[in-house]
């Protein structure tokens, strides 16, 4: 441990505290009767008005990929990074279209997870299974960014850096890991609900404080965007390719217009089918606050614009430039140019929100995959008589292990820009959308032909991520390859690859009549509004007292 | 199922014009940030930001207004009492977890 700046960690330990402290007591305060009952646990006893739910969605957006993954690929390769920007205005209509069908018909029938839908709308064990082994594995490498996320923080501020000893150097991933496993055991969806409010102030604060203080400390935007421009235009003598683009291009040099759309677009679909923000969804008590929140969310994206734009004043400034480029780690970016630009005090604000806005985010996503292996794998195959209390028990354990697979993934996969471990996942989660997006309009897909079309999609999404290589690593070094001469997401290609198959072996095996399943669901509950709660709670309400 | 269909059929019959204003409206939110070489250019500049930055900006309280509208044209929609009518299944379907 060296170079740490005293007032730095000081105010960083010191807002940690405080700001869970609080989110815990909050949620203490509003507790329900039965905190070991997986409703309760895990989605916060379903009883979130549109006001927290804002914020519980907004930080699903707002999570080390914004801080962290977004600058560094702005800072390393110019305007393909603001795809986050373009995927972040589109989600909204995109999910405006969708959600509140989804949030209706769970309310109906008290599902909590995209695989108890899936399960009841096909009448498929099998497709529910695959519904739920993705969104586990699709969170692991989600949950990964914002470990690494941390890591790049904890880097900057000087814990563990100066070391060629393996542990050592992954020393502040390892705290990451800790904090986060201890975090989510103890608190459940409740606790992350009330400190994402708290975090939300602290990171709109400092944003805003830097957007309108670094400028004029480098010379205005005008500057930082001339700089940028003539950066990115200076063709680099190892590949004689420009570094980067300063707006996507088309033409035969590097086209990069189809690989922004498709990466945002792709990122769009891909952000409603994580099992953590359906979770988020689905805490909410009216179906009027899910649409009211799309009108809202939109507003937390001019932040991640903003913020995207980190990556540009890093290559304005000098100092933050050669920092980052001795460490040859991208990620560094941004908490490298707030430790230039800001007085110690403020840069420990910042790098706090930081931190904590990776955690809570990574406590949500590893609440969901949790729940998503209880109910959908442990109960439905394993112990269908478990006690409300098990199922919790199985949580919080499970949890941990998904956050074990996060390590795993940060520390195996390439660190050139974290941004591909989100979307690695998201190859993998987009493969839901022809049954679960399609389910809630139409039945008409047979579930054969869905399930072969998720497993085409799957296989063809993990070899082709597998099989990009760049300069410094041979495998998984990116999410977009080259189809038909475009550069295009992987995620995307194997998505339609994956709904074409579903649509041509759904005729076939209509026209051989094999038995479809029976549907649960009618038409007008995906319109439904129940009042206050649903029905009996899922997991068996009253049973809740034993175990 | 016939009988719902029917209604939802009809909402859409009933107000074919508000049904199309909806479906403008989320459509072009979705195009006008899909379509790239619509804005990927440098001109003209507003202030210091060149054109593909502050259109990203801009385009996002756009986005909010016209998903505000879209909700509220929705509103005129749905037909008094039709949504409510609830839920029989449910108490039958979540219930019947504790028993297996």
């Amino acid at each position: 441990v060296s170079n740490v700046n005293a007032t730095t960690f000081t105010i960083v330990i010191v807002l940690f505290v405080i700001v869970t402290g609080v989110g815990f007591a909050a949620a203490r305060w509003r507790r329900a009767d039965n905190m070991m009952h997986l409703d309760e646990w895990g989605l916060g006893g379903r009883g979130f008005g549109t006001f927290i739910t804002w914020f519980l969605l907004g930080g699903d957006l707002y999570t080390a990929y914004t801080f962290i993954a977004v600058p560094a690929l702005v800072f390393g390769s110019g305007s393909i990074g603001f795809y986050a920007v373009a995927y972040t205005i589109m989600v909204f209509p995109i999910v405006f279209i969708f959600l509140p069908r989804l949030w209706s018909v769970s309310r109906v029938h008290g599902y909590v997870t995209p695989a108890d839908f899936i399960r009841g709308r096909y009448g498929s064990r099998g497709l529910a299974l695959a519904a739920a082994f993705t969104g586990i594995l699709a969170l692991m490498p989600y949950i990964a960014l914002q470990l690494v996320g941390i890591q790049a923080v904890l880097t900057v501020m000087g814990v563990g850096a100066s070391s060629t000893n393996t542990f050592v150097k992954d020393l502040p991933l390892f705290i990451a890991f800790l904090v986060l496993a201890i975090f989510t055991y103890v608190s459940g969806l409740r606790a992350p609900a009330m400190i994402a409010f708290i975090k939300d102030t602290l990171i709109y604060l400092f944003v805003i404080v830097a957007v309108f203080y670094i400028p004029t400390r480098l010379g205005g935007w005008d500057h930082i965007f001339g700089v940028a421009q003539a950066h990115f235009a200076t063709v680099s003598p190892a590949t004689h390719k420009p570094l980067g683009t300063f707006v996507p291009t088309s033409g035969s040099i590097g086209s990069t217009r189809l690989d922004f759309a498709s990466l945002a677009l792709g990122s769009a679909v891909a952000l409603f089918l994580y099992p953590h923000a359906i979770t988020g969804t689905l805490a909410a008590k009216r179906r009027s606050s899910i649409k009211r929140n799309m009108i809202y969310l939109p507003l937390y994206s001019v932040l991640l614009a903003l913020i995207a734009l980190f990556g540009y004043m890093a290559v304005a400034d000098p100092v933050t430039a050669a920092n980052v480029k001795k460490s040859g780690n991208a990620q560094l970016a941004v908490p490298y140019l707030f430790q230039h630009m800001f007085p110690s005090w403020f840069t420990g604000i910042a790098f706090a929100g930081i931190i904590i806005g990776a955690l809570v985010p990574a406590a949500i996503m590893s609440i969901a995959a949790a729940n998503l292996f209880t109910k959908n794998i442990f109960v439905e195959f394993f112990k269908q008589d478990a006690s409300p209390a098990l199922e919790t028990r199985m949580s919080r354990w499970v949890s941990l292990v998904v956050k074990l697979g996060a390590l795993l993934f940060a520390v195996e996969l390439p660190h050139t820009f974290s941004i591909n471990l989100q979307l690695l996942g998201g190859i993998w989660i987009l493969q839901l959308a022809p049954m679960l997006i399609g389910g809630l309009f139409t039945r008409w897909f047979h579930r054969w032909a869905l399930l072969t079309g998720w497993f085409a999609g799957m296989i063809f999404g993990t070899l082709a991520a597998y099989n990009v290589s760049s300069a410094t690593a041979s495998h998984w070094a990116g999410s977009s390859d080259i189809e038909f001469g475009h550069t295009v997401y992987i995620g995307l290609t194997a998505v339609i690859l994956n709904l074409v198959i579903a649509v041509v072996l759904t005729l076939v095996l209509k026209a051989t009549r094999v038995p479809e399943g029976a549907d649960e669901t009618l038409p007008h509950q995906y319109l439904a509004e129940p009042d206050e709660k649903p029905a009996p709670a899922p997991a068996g309400v009253g049973a809740g007292l034993e175990g | 199922m016939t009988e719902a269909t029917s209604r939802s059929r009809s909402a859409v019959a009933a107000h074919p014009v508000t049904s199309a204003a909806i479906t403008i409206l989320v459509a072009a939110a979705i195009f006008f940030s899909l379509w790239a070489p619509l804005y990927s250019r440098l001109t003209p500049k507003l202030g210091d930001f060149p054109f593909f930055y502050w259109y990203l900006l801009v385009y996002m309280p756009a986005t909010s207004l016209a998903l505000w509208l879209a909700a509220l044209l929705q509103k005129r929609l749905t037909v008094p009492g039709a949504a409510a009518a609830g839920s029989p299944v449910a108490a039958s379907e979540s219930g019947s977890e504790d028993v297996q």
